[in-house]
């Protein structure tokens, strides 16, 4: 099996397939953190197919500096902050549209508490937002985010712990 | 629910990856879409430019002066030109100097002289 690598230098040199190939192998990651960060299927996929074409551009002056997975998790993590910079976020979850508790079933309840933690953390700095993203999205080691945001480890665990303590503020948890 | 928790049920939520043929498929479309809209914008913007381009160069050419417009719309009352006029000027000196009768001939360089005013007034100067 050939690695991104090689594939990237492929797609370089006017093989396309080997594009559609990385699509392929990494489509499950980047669909799989932007349903966990969106939960709408639709919405996931139009953020994961924007990810893919700005790869597209992207990869053919790509230098090879660091791993294409962090590449893309980078661009992923950018995409998702773009997203919320365009204030669909608040939008998308109709968060005003929410249903008295007391009227809440079981599942419903679930669904509303997760959407009231992503807007949580919507509100959140944005370097205490891109970890807790990381760690929620993908369960992600410190070590991995420290390398994407390029930052220390310390940092990257200092940032999550100042998240949580202001999500449970905000949340009254 | 502890906020832990609900990350940890959030990161173990399920989901169905989708199919990765249509995905690709969608994927290119889409990007071609992007591309023609794109060309079609910057093919857009070249052409404003080049109207923006040719309206300053064109209109950089027109003069202040109300008198080079004048002129133009004028020319056509121009009845004469220099070399004819100074033809006619000659002629006139040769008529005068070698008539018999001198006002006869005056006459006649006047009536020369306003015919083409004539011919104006009554429509017939082109």
């Amino acid at each position: 099996m050939k690695t991104d690598k090689e594939l990237i230098k492929e797609f370089q040199n006017g093989n396309k397939a080997s594009f559609d190939e990385l699509v392929k192998r990494h489509l499950p990651d980047t669909y799989g953190f932007f349903i966990k960060f969106t939960a709408d299927e639709v919405e996931a996929e139009d953020l994961a197919q924007d990810v893919f074409i700005k790869m597209f551009k992207a990869l053919k002056k790509f230098r090879f500096e660091s791993e294409f997975k962090t590449y893309l998790f980078r661009a992923n993590v950018n995409m998702s902050n773009t997203y919320l910079r365009r204030n669909k976020w608040r939008n998308m979850l109709h968060l005003d549209q929410a249903p008295e508790q007391g009227y809440m079933d079981t599942s419903y309840e679930d669904e509303w508490r997760k959407k009231e933690l992503w807007d949580g953390v919507a509100k959140l700095p944005s370097r205490q937002r891109m970890v807790v993203t990381m760690r929620i999205a993908q369960e992600m080691p410190y070590k991995e985010i420290s390398d994407i945001m390029g930052i220390s480890e310390n940092s990257a665990k200092v940032n999550y712990h100042h998240a949580v303590k202001a999500l449970k503020e905000k949340l009254q948890d | 629910m502890n906020i832990e928790n609900r990350f940890q049920q959030i990161s173990q939520s399920n989901f169905e990856t989708p199919d990765s043929d249509t995905f690709i498929e969608k994927l290119h479309g889409e990007r071609q879409k992007r591309h023609v809209k794109k060309m079609g914008i910057i093919n857009g913007i070249r052409a404003a430019a080049f109207v923006a381009v040719f309206g300053l160069i064109t209109t950089n050419q027109l003069t202040d002066d109300p008198a080079a417009y004048a002129s133009n719309d004028l020319k056509p009352l121009e009845v004469m030109d220099s070399e004819t006029e100074e033809y006619v000027y000659d002629l006139a000196e040769y008529l005068v100097e070698n008539s018999d009768d001198i006002w006869e001939t005056l006459a006649f360089l006047d009536n020369i002289e306003f015919e083409p005013v004539t011919k104006m007034n009554d429509g017939g100067i082109k």
